[in-house]
C-alpha cells in the first residue's frame, strides 16, 4: 500500500492543475485545445482505475475476431460486441452513449 | 511569409501517416493543382519546396476562415449542402490520367491490412468489415476521390463554404466513398439532427450531385459507404494512436484517438443493429 494521494486522486489533482491553473492563461487555440485533449486523457485514466474488471479479455477479443475475419460469426457476436464496446466507452467518453437511449 | 501580397502558407510533412496510401507532399501539390484547374474552392498552390529540414513542403496561399467543425455544426452557413455538392462533383470530374500516382484498389482490402498492421485485436471493426463484404454494392466506375471530404477540411465563412482543405487521401475510388463521409457521425460534430456533416439534409446535397454529375444515388445507397466510413475512421483512430505509441510522432491527442475508436465500433453496430 502505498501513502495517499492514490493514483485517482493524483489524477484528479492533475486535471484540477490544468482546468484552474493553465488553461485560463492560455491564449493559443492549438494549447487550449491540447490541454482539454489531456484533461480528457487524465478523465479516461481515472474512470479506467475506478471501472470494475470484466468483460472479454484480451485472448477472447483475439480468438473472436479471428473468427469473425474467417466468416464464422457467433450468433450472439452482435449483441456480446455491443456490450463489450459500451463498457470501453463507458471509460472513454461516457457522453457519447446517451445518444442511443 | 509574404510573396504577391499573399500570406503564405508552407506545409510541411509530419512523421508517420494515418493510412497507408498517404500522398507525399509532392503528390499533394499536384493534387492541389489539378483541383484549383478544375475549379475546385482550394488555397492558391504556389510551389513544391523539396525538403526543408528533412522533412518535404510545398507553400500555398494562406487562408482564413473557420474550419473547427463543432463551431460550423452550431450555426451553419445557409446553402453549405449544395455548395460540398458543387465541390464534389467538380473534385470527381478532375481526369484521373492528370494523376497517375494516385492509386485505386479494393476498399475492403486496404482497411484490413491497416487493422492487422494496428496489432491488438478490434472484433467490432472485424463485425463491420465482415458485414460489409457479405454486402457489397454493385461498383460505381473509380473517379478522382478527395479522401477526406468532411466538415472540418473544409474553410467556411458567413458567406459559406470558401476553401476545401486536406489533400493528402485523395486517391481512386467509387465516387459514393467521398459522398457518404460527411454523413458519419463522427463528422456531424454532435449536431446529429442534420445527417450531412451536422450542416444540412442529405437530399439537397445528393440532388445537387445528381444534378451537375448525373450519378443519381439514392440516400440509402449510402447506407454501406456508411457503414464502410465507420470502420475507416476507427482503423483511422487505432493506426494515428500507434503513430504516438511508436514514438514516430509522440503527441497526447494521437495518444487519446486509441479510445475514440470505441465510438465509431459502437456507431457502426448500431447501424447494423436488426
Amino acid at each position: 500500500m502505498t501513502d495517499r494521494p492514490h493514483a485517482e486522486e493524483l489524477l484528479e489533482a492533475v486535471w484540477e492543475f490544468l482546468s484552474g491553473e493553465i488553461l485560463p492563461t492560455l491564449d493559443d487555440q492549438r494549447l487550449k485545445f491540447r490541454t482539454l485533449v489531456a484533461m480528457n486523457a487524465l478523465g479516461i485514466a481515472r474512470r479506467e482505475l475506478e471501472a470494475e474488471e470484466g468483460g472479454l479479455g484480451e485472448e477472447e477479443l483475439r480468438a473472436l475476431a479471428a473468427r469473425i475475419r474467417a466468416g464464422d460469426v457467433p450468433d450472439d457476436a452482435h449483441a456480446m460486441l455491443k456490450e463489450h464496446v459500451a463498457a470501453k466507452l463507458r471509460v472513454s467518453n461516457p457522453q457519447y452513449l446517451e445518444p442511443y437511449g | 511569409m509574404h510573396a504577391d501580397g499573399d500570406d503564405l502558407l508552407v506545409r510541411r510533412a509530419a512523421g508517420g501517416v494515418i493510412h497507408e496510401q498517404t500522398l507525399s507532399l509532392e503528390e499533394e501539390f499536384e493534387v492541389l493543382q489539378a483541383a484549383a484547374d478544375a475549379g475546385v474552392r482550394v488555397p492558391r498552390p504556389v510551389a513544391y519546396l523539396g525538403e526543408l529540414g528533412g522533412r518535404e513542403a510545398f507553400a500555398m496561399e494562406l487562408v482564413r476562415g473557420e474550419t473547427i467543425g463543432r463551431r460550423i455544426a452550431r450555426n451553419p452557413p445557409p446553402g453549405l449542402e449544395t455548395q460540398l455538392a458543387d465541390e464534389l462533383a467538380k473534385i470527381h470530374a478532375i481526369p484521373a490520367e492528370r494523376l497517375p500516382f494516385l492509386r485505386g484498389g479494393d476498399v475492403l482490402a486496404r482497411f484490413e491490412g491497416e487493422l492487422d498492421s494496428v496489432g491488438d485485436p478490434h472484433p467490432a471493426i472485424e463485425y463491420g468489415l465482415w458485414w460489409l463484404r457479405g454486402h457489397r454494392p454493385e461498383p460505381l466506375p473509380d473517379v478522382v476521390s478527395h479522401g477526406d471530404f468532411r466538415i472540418g477540411n473544409v474553410v467556411v465563412s458567413e458567406r459559406g463554404l470558401e476553401y476545401l482543405l486536406d489533400w493528402e487521401f485523395a486517391h481512386l475510388s467509387d465516387p459514393r466513398e467521398d459522398l457518404a463521409w460527411p454523413i458519419v457521425r463522427a463528422w456531424r460534430f454532435g449536431a446529429d439532427e442534420r445527417r450531412l456533416g451536422g450542416v444540412g439534409d442529405l437530399e439537397p446535397y445528393l440532388a445537387r450531385y445528381a444534378e451537375l454529375t448525373g450519378r443519381d444515388v439514392p440516400a440509402d445507397d449510402l447506407f454501406w459507404w456508411e457503414v464502410l466510413g465507420n470502420v475507416k475512421w476507427a482503423v483511422g483512430c487505432l493506426t494515428q494512436c500507434r503513430r504516438h505509441l511508436t514514438g514516430v510522432d509522440r503527441s497526447v491527442e494521437y495518444a487519446v484517438l486509441g479510445r475514440m475508436a470505441a465510438e465509431m465500433e459502437y456507431e457502426l453496430l448500431d447501424l447494423l443493429d436488426d
